[in-house]
């Protein structure tokens, strides 16, 4: 056991790791150049394996981390490193180990998006960034609307997706990340239903901005009857929404961002810009909101360095929207169960850092016995 | 040490002296880029933008003489100040205009009829997006909204200036004139009311019939009407806002002139203004004195959010004191004594030195703290106040160092560094020393102050590092067997390293805190945030290096002077990796300057290394 923890939390281990590191930092950050910044973080931080030229397998921001996790709790539990004079460095470690545990609670719970509020107007859901979700709902019940959600990992090309409160089969035919829509010189094929009539989507290349992005799916309708079975497409912002009738039931069928409902809602009263006087620097954004929960509203200012904390969800000032009928406010809304890790291990860190220097220090700066430079 | 105590306090005593001083034109508070400012200020960054200094050198102008020349007489300033300073061959070529001039220095007119003929394709820049622009045509749309500005200025106080000469008696009664004197159009618009009565009669007679007065009347409603033509020129906002104003907007004279009722505040100011200018123009001193004093007394008068004197006289002093330019001159005579003090006398000389070192330590602090009281923002928040601040953690770590060792080491680097980071900072002084506002996201003193300020410690404690990583190597080549002496080095260059450490690495979590308060995300793998991770990533693996032998002490001096480039490209270079989000305007020059100083890092220290190492392998033999 010994022999293994002696292994493990080998030094060398962690100075291989950190050059390795390095290496991913720098290359993921030149990339962000061709690719942008959400692609090339998905590629070089938040992958397990990286594929250098497409070819190569080789450690990816994950794995480099858990390696250099293991390899900084194990040296806590050598015997020789328990000692007064390394207090100091002990704690460093201690704070670090905190530092990757909660990058790494992070990377996996917490979750991102974004609310558009317009003056005047009420939310209660949160917009991914990323995800997409496809929504077929059943408005033939008078007082209740039926949804069923297809999360983003189902909708695969060549996925078949089937529901007990459908009766019917989609089958994926394309899934775009970028796409555009295009109109049809010719008339199409009989099997083409809805807008792919007299459209047809053209897949893009991506955009360096992965907000750019406007996605895009190809799916076909089968065993429900002769008049509805048929490719249908579907493209993010789409203004026209689907419907089809289908055994006297009348479904809608949506793709949008991946939506998370909250247990409450928010009302934008008023959003406020204010400028540097004289000047188009903006000085503050603030949004002045009613967080509405059970019925009961209460008023709260969201503003830049500011944001509005309730029940595990931060809501920040992200941005605006200034149209014709008014302005619009974007606030980015956060759900992160590893927040107050890098508070904690920045001052254990901190903490340990300098008792290290206070033990240490004093020691290096002298000049040493006799002699000198001159 | 006592002696430079002694000095500090003298220093400290005598500066607030030189601060006691009247109120003057230079004072006269105007709105610019979001906050009041004399318009001492105002004049200088003006120069700065057109000229590329902060006075009219060739021509012996300071800045306010320039300024109050140019309004006083737009024409002769349009025509014979050559204030244009184009060092581009190219744009001076599309502008039409002699490269062979021998200081590249132009007249605004020149320039002005190059850029007409230049219209069409300055239009087709000025459409594309900032970063699709390449840096000919990022100089000739700046030039063109140069041009605009200073034509804008020149005309800015046309209707304060004393320009119409009115004689006729009835006239000069009616309009309350001097005949023979000219009179500004501010003033000739109020009486306007007056004459209205000889204007009617006028009107229904014959050109023919029209007597003397009246002739001289439409002469002068046709200079009138001239000079209001200037009447879009609002550069200079020189004037409070009305009391139930809630922007904070200040106004220009034009503005004031379009009919609206004036409050009493911003009559005084406008008439003390009038008066200056008509004093100057006559260059009757009392008149000026007293028009200063009327000014004040307007100044005073503003019913709320008054601009607070003492930080104007304070801004021009600080303009004039040029701290920073003394500071360098006591680093550099810190220098120079150091140097005597290894041929001659040691003792003294570097004691002497160190007083100088720690003399211009103060003007440098006292500098960065007058930036911050006149801002009231902590000291880094600009590229150009983060290379002063460096400097100013440099030196102070320096300091630190020769109080432990009192060697001459820490005098060596404090002099030498600092001297250099104030240099730098001169070549970004235009682009950054303008005292100007910030975004949104960066308004926030807490996380400036804490983050911001950390991280610019760590640049510099890590930059001392490196530093000592040459000499170390310097002198393993030149006294191999002083083993002790060497250690000594080792162990300070090791002790700086912990304390660079320390502050990027706390840093750098305070920036993801930030970012996590502002954002809602604590780490988004930005550049700028990689940069620093970096430099911390560096650090970490040099400081583990040496712990497992992978690094002997020669290799750990290396890997910190390879640390500094880290610490370069992570502080200057990651602005050019994506120039249109912090497009500073100067990134082609930074490019090149990146580039020479890696490239003198890696020979300078590769080549004394391989110096040690093959060393090492004779002595063995």
């Amino acid at each position: 056991m010994k022999q293994i923890i002696k292994r493990v939390s080998h030094p060398k281990i962690f100075v291989y790791t950190v050059i390795w590191l390095m290496v991913l930092t720098v290359l993921g950050t030149l990339a962000q150049r061709n690719i942008g910044l959400y692609a090339s973080q998905q590629k070089y931080f938040s992958s397990y394996i990286i594929w250098l030229g497409d070819i190569i397998p080789a450690p990816g921001g994950r794995i480099t981390m858990i390696i250099m996790l293991v390899n900084l709790a194990s040296m806590l539990f050598k015997h020789n490193i328990w000692k007064l004079k390394k207090a100091g460095i002990i704690i460093v470690h201690l704070g670090a180990v905190l530092l990757f545990i909660g990058s790494g609670v992070t990377a996996i719970l917490s979750s991102e998006g974004n609310m558009v509020i317009d003056e005047g107007a009420q939310s209660n859901y949160v917009d991914d960034y990323h995800n997409m979700e496809l929504a077929i709902i059943n408005t033939s019940r008078e007082n209740l609307d039926e949804y069923t959600v297809f999360d983003q990992p189902l909708l695969k090309k060549g996925n078949k997706l089937s529901h007990e409160s459908l009766d019917f089969m989609i089958e994926i035919m394309e899934y775009y990340n970028n796409c555009k829509v295009q109109r049809r010189t010719e008339p199409a094929d009989i099997k083409y239903k809805g807008m792919m009539k007299n459209f047809d989507l053209v897949e893009l290349n991506l955009e360096k901005e992965n907000t750019q992005n406007r996605s895009g799916i190809i799916y076909k309708i089968e065993n429900s009857n002769l008049t509805n079975d048929g490719i249908y497409g579907l493209i993010l912002g789409q203004s026209v929404t689907q419907t089809a009738t289908i055994n006297n039931q009348n479904f809608e069928f949506l793709f949008r961002k991946k939506r998370t409902y909250l247990p409450f809602s928010i009302e934008l009263l008023d959003f406020k810009k204010v400028l540097h006087a004289g000047t188009g620097i903006a000085k503050s954004y603030s949004s002045e909101i009613n967080l509405i929960e059970n019925g009961i509203p209460r008023r709260v200012l969201i503003q830049m360095n500011e944001p509005l904390r309730h029940r595990g969800y931060t809501f920040f000032q992200s941005s605006f929207i200034e149209g014709p009928e008014g302005e619009a406010t974007v606030l980015a809304a956060v759900k992160n169960y590893g927040r107050l890790f890098p508070y904690i291990s920045s001052i254990v860190m901190s903490i340990g850092l300098f008792l290290h220097l206070l033990i240490n220090l004093p020691k290096l700066l002298r000049k040493n016995i006799i002699a000198g430079k001159t | 040490m006592n002696f430079s105590f002694r000095f500090l306090t003298t220093i400290f005593l005598i500066l607030p002296l030189l601060n006691a001083k009247g109120f003057d034109e230079r004072h006269f508070p105007i709105q610019e880029g979001g906050r009041i400012k004399p318009l001492d200020t105002f004049a200088r960054n003006q120069l700065l933008a057109f000229y590329g200094k902060r006075s009219v050198k060739h021509e012996g102008l300071s800045a306010m003489d320039w300024i109050f020349n140019l309004i006083l007489d737009p024409e002769k300033g349009q025509e014979v100040t050559k204030v244009f300073n184009i060092r581009n061959p190219e744009v001076v070529a599309s502008l039409g205009l002699a490269w062979t001039n021998n200081d590249h220095k132009y007249v605004f007119n020149e320039v002005f009829s190059g850029l007409q003929a230049q219209f069409g394709l300055i239009s087709e820049i000025h459409s594309k997006p900032d970063e699709t622009r390449i840096s000919f045509e990022r100089q000739l749309l700046e030039i063109y909204f140069n041009a605009t500005r200073f034509r804008e200025i020149a005309y800015s106080l046309s209707c304060m200036v004393p320009a119409v000469i009115v004689n006729d008696p009835v006239l000069t009664e009616k309009l309350n004139a001097i005949p023979g004197k000219r009179v500004s159009y501010a003033h000739l618009i109020k009486y306007i009311p007056s004459i209205s009565e000889i204007y009617k009669n006028m009107m229904e007679k014959p050109e023919e019939e029209w007597s003397n007065t009246e002739k001289e009347l439409i002469k002068i409603l046709l200079e009138l009407q001239k000079i209001s033509s200037n009447e879009t020129a609002q550069a200079l906002k020189l004037i409070p806002p009305s009391h139930l104003d809630k922007t904070g907007t200040w106004l220009s004279p034009w503005e004031l002139m379009d009919g609206r009722s004036h409050e009493p505040h911003q009559d005084k100011i406008l008439i003390a203004l009038e008066k200056y200018l008509a004093g100057r123009f006559e260059g009757d001193k009392n008149k000026m004195m007293s028009a200063i004093e009327d000014y004040r007394e307007g100044i005073l008068s503003i019913p709320n959010a008054k601009p607070d004197l003492y930080l104007l006289k304070k801004e021009t002093w600080v303009n004039e004191a040029n701290l920073f330019y003394t500071s360098v001159a006591f680093y550099l005579l810190a220098f120079i004594l150091l140097g005597f003090s290894w041929m001659l006398q040691p003792k003294r000389l570097k004691i002497i030195s160190y007083g100088s070192l720690i003399l211009g330590l103060v003007y440098h602090t006292y500098g960065i703290y007058l930036r911050m009281v006149i801002m009231g923002r902590p000291p880094v928040s600009t590229l150009y106040e983060t290379v002063i601040f460096v400097g100013f953690t440099v030196v102070v770590f320096s300091v630190v160092i020769e109080y432990f060792r009192r060697d001459g080491l820490g005098l060596f680097i404090g002099s030498v560094s600092g001297t250099i980071f104030h240099y730098i900072s001169f070549g970004y002084a235009a682009d950054g020393d303008t005292l100007g506002m910030l975004v949104a996201v960066l308004n926030s003193n807490f996380w400036l102050a804490t983050h911001v300020t950390t991280m610019t410690l760590g640049y510099g404690a890590s930059l001392v590092a490196g530093f000592i990583g040459h000499l170390y190597l310097i002198q393993t080549i030149r006294e191999p067997h002083n083993k002790s002496g060497l250690k000594g080095i080792y162990n300070n260059m090791f002790g700086i390293t912990l304390i660079a450490l320390f502050f990027t690495l706390f840093g750098t979590i305070l920036g993801g805190i930030w970012a996590d308060q502002s954002w809602g995300r604590f780490w988004g793998w930005d550049p700028k945030e990689n940069g620093a991770l970096l430099i911390v990533l560096w650090q970490l693996m040099m400081v583990h290096m040496r712990l497992t032998g992978l690094a002997k002490p020669a290799g750990f001096a290396l890997g910190m002077i390879m640390n500094n480039i880290i610490v370069v490209i992570a502080w200057f270079g990651v602005n050019l990796l994506n120039v249109g989000l912090h497009s500073y305007g100067f990134t082609s020059g930074v490019a090149l300057n990146l580039a020479l100083f890696t490239v003198l890092e890696l020979i300078t220290g590769f080549g004394t290394y391989y110096w040690v190492q093959s060393r090492k392998e004779r002595l063995i033999v």
